[in-house]
């Protein structure tokens, strides 16, 4: 990482060029957009009543929203990086203000970044809770699915082991065995899974 | 039959493009004819694709959090070396605030809106207390029937130390005394006629209950009003006490007709427990708002000094005070004589023949000093105490 004089990277400074390093997993394209458009971010949560820490959240979460746009290729920018992480990350504080608050929030804006409007940055904002929330569903399906099912999917799937690191983990005599339990701890997944996803309101 | 979990293995094969080409024909063909069996396949892939971004989530979360603590270690070595430099300010004070006011601007930005409300609150309490405070006071004072301060003592803030230092004359005196009530207001009068007649001003009785007149030498008669005139603030009172017997020759003599212009004239009355003597000039024929009744004199008078007789250098009365205009300086009213003198003559008559009145002629005091016409004065000038019913 060229954490030291990130602007003297190869990186060109313009957004396409940015935006292409990132799709192809260049780790340092990510810290320097993520260092370029921080101290924005932090200042306009510490005007709105956030702390330090409150900054770091909301601006990870938004650049998370956009990162994965970016990978998923499904980002469609009609303005500036900035302009479009200042939106997400307004809209992303305002929800936690809101729910923090008593009373009716207003944000002081900085009007340099705006226009914040229309940047499709409300849209790719619910799309991401919608994610959060299934991810959280995930979470709590593999808490229910109960040992060792649930370290062996986490293993295999969220630590990325290999299937013969996980039979001798687990103390399985051959790989098919494992591969088996695999499958039926998947099956039980799945029933926990879209019992929860399913009936929550959308 | 298969199990479940065999058609996940199917599936998995499936999906990483690991199933043979016979195998392979038969599940895409089972696929399409089979709609249980392709919704069994999309929960797999939904399944397994949540997974696999979870853990993308996960990892990029964890990216990301490694790249803020990079950038915050490369800032923290440049707050250190910032002194060094020389540098008064930075590229962005924002980022290079000490900790200390960093905790201060946090705990404003986050309590702004608290602390506004608390010091509008606080303002707006400290100028309603004092409005309140303010009106409250207004609402207490009663405007005069004459326009101006009358002049007549509120004794209830005195009371207590007065009743003290009765009881420890009673004390010294020895006798049996019963503690008299306090009164409510007190005012000066003094002897109209020798037969026990008093003169004071109408708002010093104003609202009496009882009367109690009291001289020089703490001598107490009880009195009760014979006749008032609201319009030029005159009250005369009588002593109804059966043992007095009279005051005497008056010593000074009721002028009736107007005293002059820039004439010396001085006054006693009783502000305090003490006689007090006040000396001015008339210094006009008309009173308060051009009132002709009145006299404009130029002698300092408080509180008590109401229903004061106002004489002249020769000793004789031409006047009765009655109060003071609190906005210009030194500018107490009396009432004329004549009114007295016209008021007493209308009085007599239709008085009965049990209580003629009879105005004293001659005055004894023209020639005396000062301080001998006073001590002749002194013993026909009177506290008059006022009584309200509780």
């Amino acid at each position: 990482m060229s954490r030291g004089n990130p602007t003297s990277s190869s990186l060109t400074p313009t957004d396409d060029a940015l935006i292409a390093a990132i799709r192809s997993g260049d780790e340092r394209a990510l810290a320097h957009l993520y260092r370029l458009h921080w101290p924005m971010v932090s200042h306009f949560v510490l005007q709105n009543s956030g702390s330090e820490d409150d900054a770091q959240d909301v601006y990870q979460e938004g650049v998370m929203v956009f990162y994965e746009k970016v990978r998923d290729g499904s980002l469609e920018l009609s303005c500036q990086i900035k302009t479009y992480l200042y939106a997400v990350c307004r809209r992303l504080w305002l929800k936690r203000l809101t729910s923090k608050s008593r009373f009716g929030v207003r944000l002081l804006d900085d009007e340099e970044h705006g226009p914040y409007l229309n940047t499709g940055a409300e849209e790719d904002v619910l799309a991401a809770e919608e994610q959060d929330r299934r991810f959280a569903t995930m979470s709590e399906a593999l808490n229910h699915l109960g040992e060792p099912c649930r370290s062996l999917l986490e293993g295999f799937y969220l630590l990325d082991k290999s299937m013969q690191d996980l039979t001798s983990e687990f103390g399985y005599t051959n790989a098919d065995n494992a591969k088996n339990q695999k499958y039926k701890c998947l099956v039980r997944l799945k029933k926990l899974f879209f019992a929860h996803y399913k009936e929550e309101p959308i | 039959m298969m199990t479940e979990a065999d058609y996940y293995a199917l599936f998995e094969a499936y999906s990483h493009g690991e199933l043979a080409g016979p195998a392979r024909t038969s599940l895409e063909a089972r696929l399409s004819a089979d709609p249980d069996f392709a919704l069994r396949y999309a929960d797999f892939t939904e399944l397994t694709g949540t997974l696999r971004a979870y853990r993308q989530r996960q990892q990029t979360r964890q990216q990301l959090r490694g790249i803020h603590a990079a950038m915050l270690a490369a800032e923290a070595p440049a707050e250190v070396s910032l002194p060094a430099t020389g540098l008064t300010h930075t590229v962005n004070p924002m980022l290079r605030i000490s900790r200390t006011e960093r905790k201060l601007r946090e705990f404003w930005s986050g309590h702004r809106a608290t602390v506004g409300v608390a010091a509008s609150v606080a303002v707006m309490a400290v100028f309603a207390t004092l409005l309140g405070l303010d009106i409250w006071r207004n609402s207490k004072v009663q405007p005069s029937l004459y326009g101006y301060n009358v002049m007549r003592r509120e004794i209830n803030n005195l009371k207590k130390s007065q009743t003290d230092i009765k009881r420890k004359i009673n004390r010294i005196d020895d006798s049996v005394v019963p503690t008299p009530p306090t009164s409510n207001f007190s005012g000066t009068g003094f002897a109209l006629t020798s037969e026990g007649y008093i003169v004071t001003s109408y708002h010093v009785i104003q609202g009496a209950d009882s009367l109690l007149i009291e001289g020089k030498n703490h001598q107490r008669y009880h009195a009760e009003p014979v006749y008032s005139d609201i319009k030029h603030d005159l009250a005369i009172l009588r002593i109804t006490d059966k043992k007095f017997t009279g005051f005497g020759r008056l010593p000074y003599a009721v002028k009736s007709g107007q005293a002059d212009l820039g004439e010396r004239v001085f006054t006693l009355g009783y502000p305090r427990e003490d006689v007090v003597y006040g000396e001015g000039s008339l210094s006009a024929r008309s009173g308060f708002e051009g009132d002709t009744a009145f006299y404009q004199v130029s002698i300092p008078v408080n509180p008590g000094n109401s229903g004061g007789p106002l004489l002249d250098e020769r000793g004789n009365l031409i006047g009765v005070v009655s109060g003071r205009q609190n906005d210009a300086q030194s500018a107490a009213f009396a009432t004329k004589s004549s009114y007295l003198v016209r008021l007493v003559d209308s009085l007599a008559a239709t008085a009965k023949a049990t209580a003629p009145y009879h105005l004293p002629r001659y005055g004894q005091l023209a020639g005396s000093g000062r301080p001998q016409q006073l001590k002749k004065l002194q013993d026909y000038v009177f506290v008059v105490k006022v009584y309200e019913k509780d």
